[in-house]
């Protein structure tokens, strides 16, 4: 049988249609074109997919389970490596990790590893087992400070060693950025809700409403008996560009406006928390969370939605698929421009006028591509006298967050960088305090879901290997 | 041993390897109840773990059930009622629009101090909403929280009845309130924001210091807390805006008269409408009385996730909920901060509209 060049396509709801709702995108493979997708796989003897994944799920071995049939075998497989593949099929940026390494990618388009992985996923979680796993406690108790990726990645592995794991949280539903963050048409709540419990099986406790750093500090869970602590509490206070007019109403950090869409479920008119439907909104910044914000603006009924970035369409940091769909949906994009100013309104002769103080327009300043920096990037110029307005009525920044400064604060001898990310050794995840790891965006800043998730992964190995050796 | 002491055994159920069995401790705290979590040194490394309390024994060293000499002590207690968590104890109307409420949470009332608050969440489709401590039991485990029914979120609580429960309640959040070194402050409350200099003045009272307080209110149907502010302040003085209680005028009137007349403040602590603060700063700031003011903008998460509740202080861009919520009032930003708190009033319209509960004067 010759190979099939093209990755089968993924069905996907049309572009107009789901420009209007908050349904997953992306419907997801059937068990017959997953299988036949499973079949473009080579074999290939040095698997170099496998180095490519953060986590190294074994790929061609999940993907031959596929081509059997043997699709809950193939679901083990992933298992062992990922705490999360229904999520990770789904978010993470394949084509610069695993699928940038296939060997039929280097002539054709490689295997689409993250589709079947979100297949396995889904086919496992629609056969709803609700039977508790019984894993062998060895008496020893873990706590993880947040829900988010690295926090469930860690727990989960830990918790299948048998070690006792309560996982702090400090909103009110476990997942961090997974519910806060990214929104319901990218990944359904549904999904992460499954995770999670899917991890509370293994006896993983979760308990949300306890800020670690406020309500319980590092030092009180060490006194509580807990005798390891990983620290994945995720990023923290967004960044603003220190322009001015951002204390206007109506602009927004991406981190607000996610979470009054996503977690308070804002966009379905049942929810009491409120979010401003702009008719014209600016989305600034290109990456993953610009992508979120401009769709899910689109979705609350803005009827034009620009991305402002300040490179050009090749430096795009988001995800391709992305930033495709979003170009199918009707996003515009501005590419090579930086704000410079948010305007608002202001009537003169009325103080008392309700449009006062909110956002009128973005005055931005065209940019050309400079000389690469010394990382490579090409950094944008400015073009004198080249500034312009954009008529909006709402500015949502999504330029990136800084650490989180509550658990700094609040432990004594945990080190932080200048940034305020936590360091840590990178193979292990120790940090400069005893018994205490920390991984994810609380370390490296803002980062993909499956780079949290590996970090999780190797602080639990690391803590395994820590515990073990305080016995003896 | 010449008194009786108090001994438990513990299973600790966590752990596979000894589950079932009992294990006995020497216990020194003496509140512990069969049924608590407590944490013990196990095993030859004396690792700490977690178990429960399954019998609890008061005896004299002879009739110890296991050998003095070996026994090991119990490292710490942890009581939770989890039962009863978010649950109202208590509730009490101050006036037609002003509730207190005492909500069980151990956590928090373990850790609250005056000046910090609170996020809680009504029901499952609620929004998260910021209150400020208005004080704490830490031997009862509650949190006292103070509201005025404004918003169709203060509105849901308010029809909440003693014993029922609410969602989430999460914290203690933000700075507690600098009252290190201070001898001599003068506090001035607005409305509800009084519920939230109390305690402040409270803390100040206990430490010794001279506490003046001025409080107001819209008229005398709207005071609150009087007796309380009667017993920590060395001086108390009551406005009305109508005159119909204390002196007839604003706050600054009286902290104007106060300061002319010779008395020095070590510090003003202003709590209550931003439009209030705004002016108590303007009185303080030709005296150069530094002057600490309480800001309560618009928050969803309240750890510093969300950016939300930014303020310019100073010209910079803070977050009143990990870098405040107390800030100087000199570098304070008010038209702005006035500006963006009526940012979703159009929203709170429509919500008040949707109920008849809402139709009836708000303050």
């Amino acid at each position: 049988m010759p190979v099939q060049l093209k990755k089968y396509s993924m069905p996907v709801q049309d572009a107009t249609l789901r420009a209007r709702n908050f349904d997953e995108v992306a419907k997801g493979y059937s068990i017959e074109i997953a299988i036949k997708e499973a079949q473009r796989c080579l074999n290939c003897k040095n698997n170099p997919c496998v180095d490519g994944c953060p986590v190294n799920v074994r790929i061609p071995e999940f993907i031959s389970k596929i081509v059997d049939k043997d699709f809950d075998g193939a679901y083990s497989v992933i298992s062992q490596s990922s705490s999360l593949p229904a999520v990770c099929g789904r978010v993470c940026p394949q084509e610069t990790q695993c699928e940038s390494k296939c060997t039929l990618g280097v002539k054709f388009e490689p295997v689409a590893i993250g589709r079947l992985e979100r297949f396995v996923a889904d086919f496992h979680n629609s056969k709803c087992e609700e039977n508790q796993v019984k894993t062998q406690t060895n008496g020893h108790r873990v706590a993880v400070v947040g829900s988010g990726p690295s926090g469930l990645a860690c727990a989960g592995d830990l918790a299948k060693k048998g070690y006792k794991v309560t996982v702090f949280e400090a909103l009110h539903t476990a997942g961090g950025v997974l519910v806060y963050g990214i929104p319901e048409f990218r990944l359904p709540k549904k999904i992460v809700e499954k995770e999670v419990n899917e991890l509370k099986k293994y006896g993983v406790e979760i308990i949300t409403n306890v800020v670690i750093g406020k309500t319980v500090t590092v030092d009180e869970l060490f006194e509580e008996g807990y005798e390891a602590v990983f620290v994945g509490s995720g990023a923290g206070l967004p960044r603003f560009m220190g322009i001015r007019g951002e204390s206007l109403k109506g602009v927004y950090s991406a981190n607000e406006f996610l979470t009054r869409a996503n977690l308070m479920n804002a966009y379905d008119g049942k929810s009491h928390t409120p979010i401003m439907r702009a008719k014209k909104v600016a989305v600034v910044g290109g990456g993953n969370v610009a992508m979120d914000a401009a769709r899910t603006a689109l979705r609350l009924g803005s009827e034009r939605v620009y991305i402002i970035y300040r490179r050009s369409m090749e430096e795009l940091p988001a995800r391709k698929e992305e930033v495709e769909h979003a170009q199918e949906e009707g996003i515009k994009f501005e590419i090579l421009r930086n704000p410079v100013e948010v305007l608002g309104f202001n009537n003169e002769k009325n103080n008392r006028d309700p449009r006062n103080g909110f956002v009128s327009g973005l005055k931005v300043i065209k940019c050309e591509l400079g000389e690469p920096d010394e990382r490579g990037r090409r950094s944008p110029v400015p073009v004198p006298d080249s500034e312009y307005v954009i008529d909006v009525d709402c500015v949502i920044m999504a330029i990136g967050t800084s650490p989180n400064p509550l658990i700094k604060n609040t432990t004594a001898g945990l080190a932080v960088n200048r940034h305020g990310g936590i360091i840590v050794e990178e193979s292990t995840g120790k940090t400069t305090k005893e018994g205490v790891f920390a991984g994810g965006d609380a370390v490296t800043g803002a980062a993909t879901v499956i780079l949290a998730m590996g970090a999780g992964k190797t602080a639990a190995k690391a803590i395994d290997e820590y515990l073990s050796k305080k016995e003896v | 041993m010449e008194k009786k002491e108090c001994f438990v055994a513990v299973d600790f159920e966590d752990d596979d390897n000894v589950k079932g069995y009992l294990y006995w401790y020497l216990c020194k705290f003496a509140n512990v109840e069969a049924g608590d979590k407590v944490v013990a040194p196990l095993g030859r490394h004396n690792n700490l773990q977690q178990g429960v309390v399954k019998q609890i024994l008061f005896a004299y060293e002879e009739d110890a059930p296991f050998p003095v000499q070996y026994i090991k002590n119990i490292r710490n207690l942890i009581k939770t009622d989890s039962a009863n968590l978010y649950r109202i104890i208590k509730k009490r109307e101050l006036n037609s629009t002003v509730t207190m409420m005492d909500i069980y949470a151990p956590l928090v009332a373990k850790k609250a101090e005056a000046g910090q608050f609170i996020i809680l969440r009504v029901d499952d489709d609620g929004e998260r909403i910021p209150l400020t401590v208005a004080g704490f039991d830490r031997k009862a485990g509650t949190v006292k929280i103070i509201f005025q029914v404004v918003g169709g979120t203060t509105m849901r609580l308010n029809v909440k009845r003693e014993g029922e429960y609410i969602a989430d309640f999460v914290g203690p959040l933000g700075c507690a309130t600098k009252t290190e070194g201070l001898k001599k402050v003068c506090i001035v409350g607005g409305g509800v924001g009084c519920a939230i200099a109390l305690p402040v003045a409270q803390k100040l009272h206990e430490k010794g210091a001279e506490v003046h307080s001025i409080i107001g209110f819209r008229s005398k149907e709207m005071l609150i807390l009087e007796d309380e502010f009667k017993a920590c302040s060395n001086k108390l003085t009551i406005v009305t805006d109508d005159g119909s209680y204390g002196n007839k005028g604003v706050v600054t009137q009286p902290l104007k008269e106060l300061i002319e007349k010779g008395e020095r403040y070590d510090e003003v602590i202003a709590i209550g409408p931003l439009i209030m603060m705004k002016f108590v700063v303007a009185t303080t700031k030709p005296f150069g009385i530094p002057t600490t003011v309480s800001m309560n903008p618009i928050m969803i998460d309240g750890t510093g996730m969300c950016g939300g509740c930014r303020l310019t202080v100073g010209g910079k861009t803070k977050f009143a909920c990990v870098d405040g919520p107390d800030f100087d009032g000199f570098e304070v930003d008010f038209d702005e901060a006035m500006a963006r708190s009526n940012m979703y009033s159009e929203f709170e319209q429509k919500e008040r509209e949707h109920c008849n509960l809402f139709k009836k004067e708000i303050v």
